[in-house]
């Protein structure tokens, strides 16, 4: 395992509030190989250097979005960066705006809600029947949502963005982006009851166009499209319900 | 100190059986209360690594006699017959649920569901999403999930331990990972549906959190774990890291290589016939191995390989059907597999064996069900088909929920206080165990010497000394690890004691496949031993049973229910 | 080098179950990397203001008549107004730009029946608008229409 390679230096954040009042930093000389993701040295820290450092990973292809971090300065999926693009000290940290549980670990319930709030589901006026057999798409429709569809929820968007460090109702890039996904879907009869959600206390119009979301999104999402389109969707939505009655189909 | 809830049902695991198990469940009752545990938040489950698709009937030239006769044909006739035609008569109407749940199934230009081929599927019956199938199923199935607020969720919860009172389970105890401390999870059925165990193996396309807990759990409670000596090796996995590229790579037309350019499969004979690279995935990984073996392998830093090309695919259609095969294969391996063939060597994917469950999704333990990778109805017998498992885990899902529902609803509670007894005591052995600072042993050392000891004697190619020696290093490595010293002492969120929960469970689950592996004198699927290479129908026609016990485990034999189709020469 | 985000960001309904470090900024913000652009585009907020004001006292001074327009123009002759003006312009171009560059991936797939014109169109159509209305407002103020 460790051969000999180049050493480099991991400052690591560390919190434990049953010992510590405040975060502090610690550092780690790691042995490390030349293909290696920064989640490797991590876990080479957890077996080999100090089985106190508590992260979370699991898929290691970038998929699951469980390993999102810090890496100096910027967030990532660790499961996925080179470290051979870092220089001599790497540092890493728990995702940025955040509330931090342990170490790496963030606590990710209040994105769970947000993302709960912009009910992603369809929302049909009447279900299908199964013996109905699958609804068609064309490949057009299919394609007008599918960018936005692809989101692992690994919330390094929630770390970029500055409306989301100042503004705590915020719904967030992701939220908005899987919420639009699901109004853009041709099945879907529920744009109405989410652009209400899209105006409401989580507002999209928060959005600054700081456009980091997009800037690192791992799966090019682009939630910032998503975030701006739902503006717009949001205020026709509003101006025809003034011009129109509600309860139509539109 | 537990804290004790109470619900209707108790579902752990929430990947795709789970889910769907929870989904079907409220389905039966929108009033029940259904707990799901898991360790991980749902979108992070296993699931969602999944890639080239789902099997199901769609097209005009299929039917189900055919999808079930591949099954069963793929499963070198283990596979339980019952069970197979429930399964293909179910699956087309799964599929379609999850399509109105919003599931992007990749099209056809006339709008209905495209499928594609896979290994040895007789026509194309493999739904698909690009090819990103369980990221897109997993995300489907929970943020539909979402919609219902009867589905409790335990999210980052640790299922230790089944609570058993009055014969039949009553609940978990769980370990909330945040706060460190132990849960007693009450509901008058449980269901299983916590996966598989690759991460027994060093080279495995699973992730970090399949450890086999489930398995082991119901193992420990004394239900038998079936058929475990069938551990599947899938072809095309990028050496070093194990990381899959999907068979759909093969579906869509790509080729296996060795290091004279020679596409083997078809200029050797490695019993796929026509069928090539579109051959059952037990096939092609021995081919693979031979071809190495032979010679014909390309040498690289993390052993022998050989080359997955699908250059001649052109660029539009990688792009179109294989995206992420193209990212991955860029960001993981260094190659764009437009411009280079991608390295590739069998690695561990997936388990068909797991706890013996009916076609019902019943165990032997009243009010224990299991579904998905964890459970051995046994739809795949010795080989599983590609494609089939995400299938699997929906129709096997669905039914484990209604089934529990129906046993909740005729059920008793157990005794609070017996059940809230094992609660706690299940709660000081953890306590005792976390940040156990006296013992000899490091965990990644018995990681490391567990690996060795299943790549070993557990391979694609096994022998009876081998086989042996593996199940004895296993047993050897549990006393070791009850001599485990572990440095975290904290109770929040320490993953050191959720590693040391799960190698217990792994070892369990290692002593079960290595024991089972070692009794099977035949060659028969995904079991194939240079010793004895043929498969033997008249000795050998029947499910393994492992059952656990502390003096070491008790082996026993369950019938396969044949009745429809023939056991026959496996021919391609 | 951290510092707190706002104490309540992400923070779940109910309080956690056990206790967690505050919220951090990212290292960048807000004047770092990519931030810096941000926090510019932002910025221009204050020019807007300022500007509204000066266009609010230029408009009052057209309605009171020749000599106070000319007292403004007047007044506007020096260094540290023409440099305010002069950043402001650039301000206002940097803005423009950014936001014409965001202009085309805000735009659904489609309204109604109503599909977005292809990307080029857009960006076209709005700088021909932007430098359109540009030319026309500086020829009137300029005296050349009236």
């Amino acid at each position: 395992m460790s051969d000999g390679h180049s050493k480099k230096t991991f400052v690591v954040t560390r919190f434990d509030p049953d010992q510590d009042a405040a975060p502090r930093k610690q550092s780690y000389e790691v042995p490390v190989h030349p293909d290696w993701k920064v989640l490797d040295a991590l876990n080479f820290i957890k077996d080999e250097v100090d089985a106190t450092l508590s992260h979370r990973w699991s898929c290691r292809m970038a998929v699951c979005g469980s390993c999102g971090m810090m890496v100096n300065g910027e967030p990532r999926l660790t499961c996925k960066e080179p470290l051979s693009q870092y220089g001599d000290t790497v540092v890493v940290a728990p995702l940025a705006n955040f509330p931090v549980i342990r170490d790496l670990v963030i606590d990710a319930d209040g994105f769970m809600e947000k993302l709960t709030s912009v009910k992603p589901w369809i929302i049909r006026a009447k279900e299908l029947a199964v013996e109905e057999g699958p609804m068609r798409q064309s490949p057009a429709e299919l394609a007008e949502f599918k960018q936005f569809s692809m989101c692992i929820n690994c919330m390094l968007c929630y770390s970029a963005c500055p409306v989301v460090a100042n503004e705590p109702e915020f719904l967030g890039p992701a939220a908005i982006a899987l919420g639009h996904r699901y109004s853009l879907d041709s099945r879907d009869e529920g744009a109405a009851e989410r652009n209400e959600v899209f105006r409401g206390e989580g507002t999209v119009f928060s959005c600054s166009f700081a456009n980091e979301c997009t800037e690192v999104c791992p799966k090019h999402v682009d939630p910032a499209a998503a975030v701006n389109q739902a503006k717009l969707n949001a205020v026709i939505d509003w101006a025809s319900s003034l011009v129109l009655p509600r309860g139509g189909d539109e | 100190m537990v804290e004790v809830t109470r619900h209707d049902i108790v579902i752990v695991g929430g990947g795709a059986a789970g889910l769907r198990a929870a989904i079907a469940a409220t389905e039966i009752d929108p009033a029940a209360s259904i707990a799901l545990v898991s360790k991980v938040y749902p979108m992070r489950s296993h699931t969602v690594s999944a890639e080239g698709g789902a099997a199901a009937v769609a097209r005009e030239d299929d039917n189900f006699e055919m999808h079930g006769y591949d099954t069963v044909k793929g499963s070198d006739f283990l596979g339980d017959q019952d069970v197979i035609r429930y399964f293909v008569e179910q699956a087309p109407r799964e599929l379609t649920l999850l399509e109105h749940w919003g599931c992007p199934w990749s099209r056809n230009d006339d709008g209905t569901v495209a499928t594609r081929a896979f290994g040895g599927m007789s026509t194309k019956r493999t739904w698909y999403a690009t090819d990103k199938v369980g990221f897109h199923m997993l995300h489907a199935l929970f943020q539909h999930s979402l919609r219902f607020d009867n589905i409790v969720r335990y999210d980052e919860h640790f299922a230790t331990r089944l609570l058993i009172d009055g014969g039949a389970v009553r609940g978990v105890a769980a370990l909330d990972v945040r706060t460190g401390i132990v849960r007693v999870v009450l509901g008058r059925a449980v269901i299983m549906a916590t996966g598989g165990a690759g991460k027994i193996f060093p080279f495995t396309t699973n992730g970090n959190i399949k450890t086999g807990d489930g398995m082991a759990l119901a193992y420990r409670a004394g239900v038998a774990l079936k058929d475990m000596e069938f551990v599947q090796y899938h072809p095309t996995g990028l050496p070093g890291t194990g990381i899959l590229i999907t068979e759909a790579t093969r579906g869509e037309g790509g080729y296996l290589i060795n290091c004279d350019g020679e596409r083997f499969l078809t200029t050797r004979d490695y019993g796929v016939g026509t069928k090539a690279e579109l051959g059952p995935r037990d096939m092609i990984s021995r081919a693979i191995i031979q071809e190495i073996e032979a010679g014909r392998g390309i040498p690289g830093p993390y052993g022998e390989y050989v080359h997955l090309d699908l250059r001649h695919l052109g660029e539009a259609k990688i792009d179109a059907r294989l995206p992420m095969v193209r990212e991955m294969s860029k960001i993981y391996i260094g190659v764009d597999p437009v411009h280079e063939p991608i390295p590739i060597r069998p690695v561990v994917h997936y388990m068909m064996g797991g706890i013996d469950t009916d076609i019902t999704a019943a165990t032997s333990l009243p009010g224990l069900y299991a579904a998905g990778e964890v459970a051995c109805a046994s739809l795949n017998g010795s080989n599983r088909l590609g494609s089939n498992s995400l299938t699997e885990c929906l129709v096997f899902g669905a039914s484990a929920g209604r089934n529990a529902m129906a046993f909740a609803k005729g059920s008793g509670e157990g005794s609070e206080d017996a059940l809230r007894r094992q609660g706690e005591e299940e709660a000081a052995r953890i306590v005792a165990l976390r940040g156990k600072q006296k013992g000899g042993e490091k965990l990644a050392r018995i990681r490391a010497d567990l690996h060795q000891a299943m790549e070993s004697g557990c391979g694609v190619y096994r022998v009876q000394e081998t086989m042996d020696a593996t199940a004895r290093a296993v047993a050897q490595l549990k006393g070791r690890y009850a001599d485990v010293a572990l440095e975290d002492s904290s109770s929040v969120f320490n993953t050191e004691l959720i590693a040391a929960l799960e190698m217990g469970n792994m070892l369990d689950v290692a002593e079960a496949v290595a024991n089972s592996a070692a009794a099977r004198r035949e060659s028969r699927g995904a079991h194939t031993r240079r010793d004895v290479p043929k498969r033997d129908d008249q000795n050998f026609l029947y499910h393994t049973l492992c059952h656990f016990d502390p003096a070491g485990p008790r082996l026993g034999k369950k019938e396969v229910t044949l009745g429809h189709w023939e056991p026959e020469e496996r021919k391609y | 080098m951290s510092r707190n985000a706002h104490p309540h960001a992400m923070a779940p309904s109910k309080p956690g179950r056990t206790r967690t470090a505050p919220p951090q900024l990212p290292d960048q913000f807000p004047f770092g990397g990519r931030y810096l652009a941000y926090t510019l585009f932002d910025l221009t907020g204050i020019l807007y203001v300022v500007l509204g004001l000066l266009a609010l006292c230029a408009v009052w001074s057209l309605g009171s008549g020749e000599a106070d327009w000319n007292a403004v123009l007047e007044r506007n002759r020096n260094l540290f107004s023409v440099g305010f003006h002069g950043i402001a312009l650039v301000g206002l171009i940097f803005v423009g730009i950014r936001f014409f560059g965001f202009f085309p991936k805000a735009q659904p797939p489609h309204v109604g029946p109503l599909k977005p014109p292809p990307k080029p169109v857009i960006l076209v159509g709005l700088y021909a608008l932007w430098i359109g209305v540009t030319v026309c407002l500086s020829i009137v103020l300029a005296g050349g229409v009236f």
